[in-house]
Formats: C-alpha cells, structure tokens, sequence
C-alpha cells in the first residue's frame, strides 16, 4: 500500500514537474559582415525558424544554434517559444524533408559559435553572456511593446566603468525605454542585470533619439557589457 | 517467400545504410554544402477482425515499409534547390516503386516573397506536407480522417510553383505566412483510388490533373498558438478500361471533375511539453463518370482532436479521437447500382477512430511507437478510407481495434 503510495507520488511528480529553471543570460552574436546593430526579438526569431534569411536592411543571415545545454535552453524559451529542443529539432526536420529548408549548423559550445560566427559570412548566434566575444559583433535585441521598430538615428554608447572591466564584471543589462512622437527618449527603467551597469546604460540610452511617429512607443532592449571586448 | 526474405534483407540494409551515414550527412561539392537527410521506418499491424489499409492485418501484417532519401544545398544566399526520392510498401499499394517525392529551386527574394518550382510537396493543414515521416511526430498514424495514408497520392505533391512568405505583423501580432501554388498533380496506379476502382473491374492507366490553392497561417502573439485556413481546387481527369455493369464486357473508363475541392481549418497549440492539435477538413467531389453518362456527388467531412505530452525526453503519449463522414449520391445510368449513401449513422458511412500512443526515443535518431485503434465503423462508400473489398471479401464488421507497431529511423 505504501509503495503504492510512493509510485502514485513518483508519477505525479515526474508528470508534473516544472521545467528546468532557466537562469542563463544569452546575448546574439553575429558576423561582423552584418549590417546591423540591433536585432528585433521577432525578427530573431523569424530567422531562427528559418522564415527570413535576411534581416530589414537585407543582409543576408544564416542561423547557428548550440546543441543543447542551458544557453540553448534559455534562447529557446526567451525567443523561439518553440516548446523544447526535440519540438525544435522535429521543427527543422519538417523544413528539411518537405523541401522547404535546410537543417541549421548546430556547435557544441559558446567557443565553436564564435569561431563559426567569426569566420562564415551572414552568421548569427548565441552564447552566455560572460562569453569573451572577438571578430564578431554583440546585436542589441529590441523588444517591440505597441508599436513597429522604430528607426534608432542616434546612439550613443554607454560608458563601461573601468573597475568593473577590470574585475571582469559584465552580462546583459534589460531596460524599458518610452519613445515619444518625435523620437526623443522619455523615461527609461532598468528591468534586470548589473545595477552600476544599468545606470550607465541608461544614461546613454537617454540620449538615443528615433526616427518620429505618431505614438509614444514602449520599447525593451538588452544591452551587453563584455568585460573580455 | 523469397520475397519477403529479400523485404527483411533490404529493411535491414537501409537501417545499417542509415546508421552508417549518421555522421556523414554534409559535404561540399563546388564550395557549397551539401546536406543529405534520409528516413526509413517499418510498421506491424494486427487487427481483430477486418484487414485495413489493404494489408492482411487480420493475420499481422509488417506490409508496412517507407523510405526517403534527400539532398539539399544553399547554392546562393536567395536560392536553394534540392530532392528527394520515396518509396513505400503498404499493403496492396506502391509495391515498392520508387517515385521523385519531390525536387525543388526556391528562390527567396526577400522573407515576404520567394517562389519555388519544381515538384513541390504542397501545403495543405498541418501535416500534409511531411505526412510520410511518422518521426516528426508522436503518433504512428495520423487521424485517417484528415490525411488517409492510402490516399496520400491525391494531396502529396504538384508540379508546378509555389509563391510564399512571411509578414511580420506590427503591435506585437505575430507573423502571418502564406503559400499559393499551381501545379499538375498525378497519382500513381499503385496508389489508394486507383485500387479502389479495381474492385469493380476497372484497370486506371492514369490519374490526375489541375491542382491550385493556397494556405494562410498566423502565429498569433499567443506563445505557441497557430491558427489557419486551406484551400485545394482541383481538375481531375482518370482514364483506363472498365466492366460495364449492364453487360460485364470492356469498355473504355473516364472520369472527371465537375466540381472539386477541399477546406481546411486548423490550429495547434504548444505548451512546454503538451501538445494540441485540431484540424477539419471539407472534401467535395462531384465527378463525372463513363464520359458523363453517370455523376457521383461526394460529401467527405473529417476532423480530430489530438493532445500529446511529452512524459520524458525519451518517452511520450499522446491520443487522439479522429471522426471520418462521407455521403454520397450517383446520378444517371449507374444511379440502378448504387443507391444513395447518405446515412453517415451507418458503418458503411463513417470511420470514428479512439487512439491511444507511446512513443519511445531510444536515440536522437531511432524511436518506437505503440498504438491502439479503436474504430467505430469502416467508412467504405464510394471513395475510399483504409477499408477495402478486395481484402475483405466476406464483408466487413461494424467495429475494427488494431494495433500498431512502428519504428523510424533518421538522419
């Protein structure tokens, strides 16, 4: 009876149990041939689905994943939705075997992304974000609110206190901006990452300016800190 | 028995074949990659009373073999061709002829525009496009209501060209993707109608014609939520020989489409580990039979539910409940043989299938899935639905439960 019990419990919680906990911090990568520098979180996953191969200035793009780990499982939560790996590995499948496309290059660690991102035109990936990035360009991910991307016409590039480069203290610093109608940056609030970080972000995102629309725009944006750059 | 020693020999071949090129499965050819991706997967069926799928199920039958081959290279940033060959054994049907499943050039000139020619898998629902490979999915056998195996020929592929894209919508509303094609499509002689025909003594030399239509789907802003629609007009003309029914001698056989089309509405959801499906899809057909000395109208309706939870990364389950109606009248000099079947109470008119799945993922590569049918009904009017005459000769039972066994390998 007892182990009864005891097997009724395993079941519900093996069918139950939650989801790994993402705790990864992700930051996209691309080749230093992209144009851009900032990425929108649905153009990022429109090129990961494989439904764009190039981004809104027509550059060309070809999509790297990890194979598996906790970077790959935070990048498929945060911007796929793509329920898990095999649903994204069954996904691609489909692609491959109707004719429709190609079946990604998939790399084993943050160090192999770099080196292929680094050296394959059009590349765009992902890796932790404690990971030493050269050759290759950190994308600025914008996460729309209620409004289309709006044109970014000025950016100024927040200052990296030189202790915390020093101590190697760096990762993703999220922030809320609000855009008003004629593209100014009217308030921004730091959502997550390092505090100093953050406020130094922000001050430099209150100088951005956009291109004007007839609505105030609220946008989402990671801003990298990468202490090995 | 040669033979199916030689079946066994060659299924085992292409397993090792597979696993052999696991890890070769990318090269380069003039400095571009070339990617080849194949499948092979071979089924058991054993049914309690009536034989289904043209197999003698009856008896357990492993009448139930299919595998691909493909190669794909991106020759340019915008273009990409490639092909891939088919071949299957079930049952009765394709008796193992190979066929060119599909071959295409895609040249995608920007994410909201591309067109692809070639023979192109068409887009039809959820599923139609990949319906031969089982491993996509956690069900052995797709709800027959909606994409009958048997019958797969009709929908597969078309010769011809597709326009697609994406659109990405503004206010966070998803992206919206859309195909419209045209083509010509043609169905094997080995395939389910031509078969089906053969029960009252006509021979199909061939089978096909027009094939146009177009899909919409969107992902919505919900997480895991898409929603669509498809359509499938078609111009369909069958030529061969057949038994008069007035005389039992030879006449030629024609027939063609008056009216012929098919609707479909679909959604599916994900969640974590769950899965939901739903699909309904209209066939009507209105042919003109014997250079239109006779017309049959039929009125084909499917649907299913499906969910699928995902226990494990290596185990899964899932059911399904699949609901199959056909009516059908014919009119004119044949309308003395074939009453009207317009009772979908009957067996004869509907097919309701409970299924409940397993599947186990022994690799990334290699699974295998327990099924069990429970069908109410066999749904064997005039077009047909996995029940056959010619293999049930002393007729057919109301009920069916069969069993499944499936194991696909890829690569």
């Amino acid at each position: 009876m007892k182990n009864h019990k005891l097997l009724s419990l395993a079941a519900v919680v093996v069918i139950f149990a939650p989801f790994r906990v993402i705790a990864a911090d992700v930051k996209v990568i691309a080749n230093g041939g992209v144009r851009a520098d900032m990425i929108s979180a649905n153009e990022l996953k429109s090129v990961f689905l494989e439904k764009s191969n190039s981004l809104r200035d027509g550059t060309y793009v070809e999509p790297v994943l990890e194979k598996d780990g906790p970077v790959h499982e935070a990048f498929l939560h945060e911007y796929l939705a793509a329920g898990t790996d095999d649903d994204l590995q069954s996904y691609y499948r489909a692609l491959v075997f109707s004719g429709r496309g190609s079946m990604p290059k998939q790399l084993g660690s943050d160090a192999e992304v770099v080196a292929y991102v680094a050296r394959t035109k059009g590349a765009i990936g992902y890796v932790s974000a404690e990971t030493a990035v050269e050759d290759v360009k950190t994308l600025t991910i914008v996460r729309e609110n209620n409004d289309a991307q709006r044109r970014l016409i000025t950016r100024v590039e927040p200052d990296y206190p030189d202790t915390l480069k020093r101590l190697n203290i760096g990762g993703i610093v999220r922030l809320q901006l609000t855009i008003g109608p004629r593209g100014n940056v009217e308030a921004v609030e730091v959502l997550g990452g390092n505090p100093i970080l953050g406020e130094s972000a922000a001050a430099a995102v209150k100088q951005w300016v956009y291109a004007a629309s007839r609505s105030r725009t609220i946008a989402k944006l990671s801003i990298p800190f990468d202490s090995h750059h | 028995m040669h033979k199916r020693i030689f079946r066994l020999v060659s299924v085992y071949l292409c397993f090792q074949a597979g696993l052999i090129t696991l890890k070769a499965q990318e090269f380069k050819l003039l400095d571009r990659t070339v990617q080849i991706h194949g499948f092979v997967s071979q089924g058991f069926i054993y049914s309690n009373d009536n034989n289904w799928l043209t197999m003698n199920t009856s008896q357990g039958s492993a009448a139930f073999t299919d595998f691909g081959l493909n190669m794909s290279s991106q020759v340019t940033d915008k273009f990409r061709i490639g092909a891939q060959g088919y071949d299957r054994n079930l049952g009765q049907l394709g008796q193992y002829h190979p066929a060119l499943d599909w071959a295409v050039a895609d040249y995608r000139f920007k994410s909201w525009f591309g067109v692809r020619g070639g023979k192109v898998k068409t887009t039809l629902g959820l599923y139609n496009d990949t319906e031969d490979e089982d491993f996509l999915r956690t069900f052995a056998l797709l709800p027959q209501s909606v994409y009958p195996t048997d019958l797969r020929d009709a929908t597969i592929a078309h010769l011809g060209a597709d326009i697609y894209g994406t659109i990405s919508l503004s206010h966070r509303l998803g992206f919206l993707s859309y195909t419209a094609y045209t083509g010509h499509r043609s169905d094997s002689i080995y395939s389910g109608y031509p078969y089906y025909l053969s029960s009252f003594g006509a021979q199909i030399k061939s089978y096909g014609g027009l094939q146009y239509g177009g899909d919409l789907r969107w992902n919505t802003p919900l997480k895991g939520l898409l929603i669509g629609a498809s359509r499938l007009n078609e111009h369909i003309t069958g030529k061969g020989s057949a038994i008069n029914p007035f005389d039992a001698g030879l006449v030629p056989y024609s027939e063609s489409s008056k009216a012929d089309w098919t609707n479909q509405f679909y959604g599916e959801y994900v969640v974590g580990r769950f899965r939901i499906d739903s699909e309904y899809r209209r066939y009507w057909r209105h042919q003109e039979l014997f250079s239109g000395s006779s017309e049959s109208f039929a009125d084909i309706r499917g649907w299913y539910v499906s969910g699928a939870y995902r226990i494990c990364k290596r185990f899964q389950i899932g059911s399904y409940y699949s609901h199959y109606t056909i009516s059908n009248i014919v009119a004119g000099a044949l309308s003395a043989f074939y009453p009207p079947a317009t009772d979908t109470n009957l067996p004869a008119n509907h097919d309701y299938d409970k299924v409940v799945t397993g599947r186990v993922d022994l690799n990334k590569f290699w699974n295998v899935k327990v099924e069990g049918h429970f069908m109410d009904g066999y749904g064997s009017g005039p077009y047909p639905n996995g029940f056959y005459t010619q293999v049930n000769p002393k007729g057919l039972a109301p009920n069916t439960n069969a069993l499944v066994l499936k194991t696909s390998l890829n690569f």
